[in-house]
């Protein structure tokens, strides 16, 4: 603890000395630890997943260098030393770089936590650092986010400890993924995450970036709080503790940026069509702003672009938003539409693409239609073979000749059980040894009938099994949620509804009651507690119960009961539950609603009519209800045409007052042997 | 004759009983004005030629005999009497009077004291063909001390959580405390069409509406309605959202179930009403919208709007308790300029009354007294080296000698015994005050 201590004063220290002549620090998080990519993250890291033709965790470099950032951390994981030999080759780790790039490299990060904590260990922020992830494509201006940030810390004595940046886009926005659908409460004046306030403002309309600038606290509490796995653990955890810690996370909504975290293929669909139409100027394919040989290309109307060396095919059609890479080749009478093509791909005749993702040294043969997929590097797509929507090919499968793979397939060279055994692990990292278990993949044979008679790779399965999360680490392009039906029948209905539930949940009550014997008195807890919890009147609550119970025997063994089973079944019933029924009637308007709530379920259960004397008669002699209650009700109740039909054809009097002599004669009699 | 005034004049003033007790509600005196003038008054002012006022049978033989309200108000007095113990809310109130109702309504209630610009609220009904609109403002903190109340005591009073959009008019959600029980759940499909709402709590509620003729005739057929805040407006705020009023072929259909009793299908008919095609027509040729950020039509094809207009600043109060009520009564003289002690007052030149002070008619003060911040009733006696502050004193009311009246309230024709001192007191209507006795802080009241 001492260290500690030590360690916040010398930072408190420094930070106020050198706060102007400090370099701006950068957190990037060159891992996604989920297995959203797979298959294609198999081979290839996340973050040098071509984009445009350019690896993703360049655009988020360039991000960075763009708003000022002088030192940057990159913490890879999975496949670290792809990434670190990608950042060695590129503009990034020459000695003119304006940013000087770090690159950590660990097997044991798992969560983003993690690398927060070894930032932390390690003391490598001195002061305020922006965090992101190395799939985040952004040209947000950061800066003025960060003067808000400082000038926060430096009014409120460090309370805020992180800034979001969001971008304001209405619901339905295409760049706005289901997934990450986010509603925000915040203060509308100060900008901060809360809804203690009295005025708050709560905004569907953002779209959250992965931009957060942090301030070195945000390490510190990773390191206390061990079980911050992601940055919504600690925004929940932040927010929860407000008032105790006294921290605070305030938000930065601009208007007019670009910022999108490639999440899933959904997103990667409709960032990279951003990036084709310029959203994200000035970083458009042509800028070639990764400064490498070969890169270049040209931009003309209707944004198509193309690269060195690209030969089109006499017919063939760009119609728009078109990006070719170079050394690429396209034949005769193609229709290309929305699509992006890398570098030395060659592409047959009379070829239909729209909203494709090609990646390198792709070989499209002739009558080939593809729609909305990514088809990765070195993978072969046969004749006359179509990709419905939504596909993914990974590297160097094969498909075809004359095949048309439906909607969402996912092709791969792993095979998916390889993929299962190593589950056994249950983090969900991408760092998984892959080598081992490669004997065996080979030994599996290619289904012809999945990828064609010529093809090779196997089918990954959207597999939907147990857990949620696993369903959503299978999802390459990510969740479709429909809309929440804007069913309105609430209120009005849930008047009734609320009864209705009311009237299961007592029905479970006494089920359960009579399945483990639980004593009367707790029953009636129960239900008082449930009359609270749907605000039901103590009447309503009478005649549920009285309506649960006569319909009990129904609800199990079924309505087919003869009146005869009915009764047999109901009477013992009655006699359990008639320290239930003795609590709630007690004045005698209790007794008449409880009256009509028979007389309306036996009204109901026409067939069963001449039941109800039986009940009447056991709920007297149980003392439920008194004589003079059943006489006043007979008398007088008769409201309608069908209850006087009840009351007189079941001859329910005649029997009435036969059993209610036998009643007499049963007590005169017993007092006569007592007089005796 | 666009819309039609209602005033509500019928509330028994549950929250102040020990004023209500003998002088109902409507009728208490505000800067010597009963306080239904009020509502009367800004509803004069904007124009209004006639209104309907629903009130009890009481009142009603009292303003016939009331000079004040006869002299003042210029409108046609539509005087409709509800049975008092009927327990009839306002909603049940406007179902009484559904057949004199022949346009929209304005409703308003008699216990509202305001100078808000009423165009505002109508200008919103107007302008979004709304089903319904209405006013609110700020909460304003009550400074007085209460009389009869020790210390400060905190309004019980649960908060309203009220929802608007990003201009801040149309109304999207309205909940009370009481009605949350795990914090403020909000549809994502509201969300969805209004992505940016503010949740503002410490508003009041002024109790003003203007409402379409078809909620009326709603109401109608609803019987199970009974208070337009308690229940009807809700219900509108939360139908604006309800997929059957939004999707025209449900209408369509119900249309056809006209036959169908069932309260859902008459609002819907009721809400299509009958200039709708052209409405429809309209909206449908014009490029203009009431939202950006998706493609959807103006409203979202939604038939049923609530807006409110909501007060920066201004006054706005409701006089339902007393503390409102002594705000109410220290304000009152500033919204309008009448001299302050009346020309029949027979005052003593040797005695010194503030400028905040108000006299009523044929009171009669007399040497060496001083009255500041507080306002006298109509035909009161005041007798010599009497001081009052801060307090409100009725009419008919009788100050002997030397009494000194601190931040009290003294109802009609009470006396008060010579040289009292009554400190933060409520003296009820027609209450003796023994002569020398020292009071603070309680209530005399109902206690005769």
């Amino acid at each position: 603890m001492s260290s500690r201590g030590g360690k916040q004063k010398k930072g408190n220290v420094t930070s106020e000395q050198e706060e102007e002549e400090q370099p701006l620090q950068a957190v990037l998080v060159a891992d996604s630890f989920n297995r959203r990519f797979f298959p294609i993250s198999k081979d290839q890291p996340r973050a040098l997943l071509p984009l445009g033709n350019v690896a993703m965790i360049d655009y988020t470099l360039e991000f960075l260098t763009s708003t000022g950032v002088q030192e940057t951390f990159v913490f890879c994981c999975w496949m670290s030393n792809k990434i670190k030999d990608h950042l060695l080759k590129s503009k990034w780790c020459r000695p003119t770089s304006p940013n000087v790039v770090h690159i950590i490299t660990s097997d044991l990060y798992r969560s983003l936590g993690d690398v927060l904590r070894d930032v932390d260990a390690k003391n490598l922020v001195r002061n305020d650092f922006i965090l992101v992830y190395g799939d985040v494509v952004s040209n947000i201006d950061v800066s003025q986010a960060l003067q808000e940030h400082r000038h926060r810390r430096k009014v409120d004595k460090n309370i805020s400890v992180m800034t979001m940046v969001f971008k304001e886009s209405s619901p339905g926005h295409k760049t706005r993924c289901e997934e990450d659908d986010v509603i925000v409460a915040m203060d509308s004046k100060s900008k901060r995450f809360s809804m203690v306030t009295d005025e708050f403002e709560i905004r569907h309309d953002l779209l959250d970036c992965h931009i957060s600038i942090c301030s070195p606290q945000v390490a510190e509490l990773f390191t206390d709080n061990f079980d911050y796995q992601t940055r919504n653990d600690f925004v929940r955890g932040i927010l929860v503790n407000e008032e105790i810690l006294g921290n605070q996370i305030h938000l930065y909504v601009t208007q007019d940026g670009y910022g999108a975290r490639v999440s899933n293929l959904q997103m990667y669909d409709s960032v990279s069509l951003d990036m084709v139409r310029r959203w994200v100027y000035p970083l458009t394919p042509e800028a070639n702003f990764t400064d490498q040989q070969g890169q270049g290309c040209t931009h003309s109307r209707h944004n198509v672009y193309r690269g060195a060396e690209v030969s089109l095919g006499h017919g063939s059609q760009m119609e728009e938003n078109v990006l070719i890479g170079r050394d690429t080749s396209i034949g005769a009478n193609c229709h290309i539409s929305n699509s992006v093509i890398g570098n030395n791909c060659t592409i047959g005749d009379n070829v239909v693409l729209d909203r494709a993702h090609m990646w390198n040294n792709v070989h499209v043969s002739s009558n080939v239609e593809i729609h909305q997929s990514v088809v990765c590097d070195g993978a072969v797509v046969k004749e006359a073979v179509r990709l419905n929507k939504q596909c993914v090919l990974a590297y160097n499968v094969v498909i075809g000749p004359n095949l048309s793979l439906p909607e969402g397939t996912v092709v791969s060279m792993h095979h998916p059980e390889e993929e299962e055994e190593d589950d056994d692990d249950e983090f969900l990292s991408d760092d998984q040894e892959v080598g081992h278990s490669k004997d065996k993949t080979r030994q599996k044979a290619f289904n012809p009938a999945e990828v064609g008679p010529e093809g090779k790779g196997y089918i990954w399965k959207a597999s939907m099994n147990d857990t949620e999360d696993e369903e959503l680490a299978q999802c390459l392009w990510g969740l479709v949620l429909n809309p929440d039906p804007e069913s309105d029948s609430e209120s009005e209905a849930s008047e009734e509804s609320q009864d209705r539930t009311f009237q299961l949940e007592v029905l479970g009550t006494l089920q359960r009651g009579l399945e483990e014997n639980i004593v009367c008195d707790n029953l009636v807890l129960e239900i008082n507690s449930l009359k609270y919890a749907y605000n039901i009147t103590l009447k309503e609550v009478m005649q549920i119960l009285t309506r649960v119970v006569l319909e009990y025997p129904f609800q199990q063994q079924g309505t087919q009961l003869t009146t005869l089973q009915y009764t047999g079944s109901l009477l013992p019933l009655l006699k359990t539950w008639s320290p239930v029924f003795k609590n709630y009637i007690k004045r005698a308007q209790d007794h008449l609603d409880c009256l009509s709530a028979v007389e309306e379920l036996f009204l109901e259960q026409d067939t069963h009519q001449t039941a109800m004397v039986k009940v009447l008669m056991k709920m007297y002699q149980l003392e439920i209800l008194e004589e003079e209650a059943i006489l006043k009700w007979f008398s007088t109740g008769a409201t309608n045409d069908k209850s006087r039909q009840l009351r007189k054809n079941q001859g329910v009097m005649r029997r009435m007052s036969l059993w209610r002599k036998e009643s007499e004669e049963d007590e005169s009699s017993e007092e006569g042997e007592c007089g005796r | 004759m666009e819309l039609q005034a209602v005033l509500m004049a019928a509330g028994g003033g549950s929250r102040m009983m020990d004023l209500t007790y003998n002088t109902p509600k409507p009728l208490l005196p505000v800067g010597n004005k009963p306080l239904i003038w009020y509502p009367l008054n800004l509803l004069e002012r904007v124009g209004f030629e006639e209104v309907i006022v629903i009130t009890t049978k009481e009142v009603q033989k009292m303003i016939s005999t009331d000079p004040k309200v006869k002299l003042d108000v210029k409108m046609k007095l539509d005087l409709v009497c509800i049975q008092e113990d009927a327990d009839m809310g306002t909603a049940d109130a406007l179902r009484h009077i559904q057949q004199k109702v022949k346009t929209d309504v304005l409703v308003v209630s008699c216990d509202l004291i305001t100078d808000a610009a009423l165009h505002e609220v109508v200008d919103l009904f107007r302008a979004h063909n709304a089903t319904l609109s209405m006013l609110m403002s700020k909460a304003h903190e009550f400074t007085e001390t209460v009389p009869g109340q020790k210390g400060k005591k905190k309004t019980g009073e649960q908060r309203d959580f009220v929802g608007v959009d990003g201009t801040g008019k149309r109304l999207l959600f309205m909940a009370n405390e009481a009605d949350l029980d795990e914090g403020v759940v909000i549809r994502k499909s509201i969300m969805r069409k209004h992505p940016r709402m503010h949740i503002k709590t410490g508003l009041v509620d002024a109790h003003l509406y203007c409402l379409k003729k078809s909620v009326v005739d709603f109401l109608a057929d609803n019987k199970s309605i009974s208070s337009i805040r308690g229940e009807l407006v809700p219900y509108l705020v939360r139908k604006q959202f309800s997929k059957s009023t939004n999707s025209p072929k449900v209408i369509d259909e119900t249309h056809q179930n006209l036959k169908k009793n069932d309260s859902n299908v008459n609002l819907e008919i009721q809400i299509s009403s009958r200039d709708e095609e052209l409405l429809h027509l309209t909206q449908e040729r014009s490029c203009w919208n009431d939202h950006r950020g998706d493609m959807s039509d103006a409203y979202h094809g939604g038939r049923l709007r609530c807006y409110v207009h909501i007060m920066d600043e201004g006054i706005c109060y409701r006089v339902n308790t007393l503390a409102a009520y002594i705000e109410a009564n220290r304000l009152a003289p500033k919204l309008f300029d009448e001299p302050a002690v009346h020309p029949s007052a027979v005052v003593s030149e040797r005695c010194l009354i503030g400028a905040d002070s108000i006299i009523g008619a044929s009171c009669q003060i007399s040497d060496k007294t001083s009255i500041k911040r507080s306002t006298i009733g109509v035909s009161t006696t005041v007798r010599e080296k009497v001081k009052v502050t801060n307090s409100i004193i009725m009419h008919g009311v009788t100050i002997e000698e030397g009494c000194n009246i601190q931040g009290s309230v003294i109802c009609s024709n009470a006396v008060i015994g010579r040289g009292a001192d009554i400190k933060y007191c409520l003296v009820g209507s027609a209450q003796r005050i023994e002569p020398d006795g020292e009071h603070t802080t309680m209530s005399k009241a109902c206690s005769a």
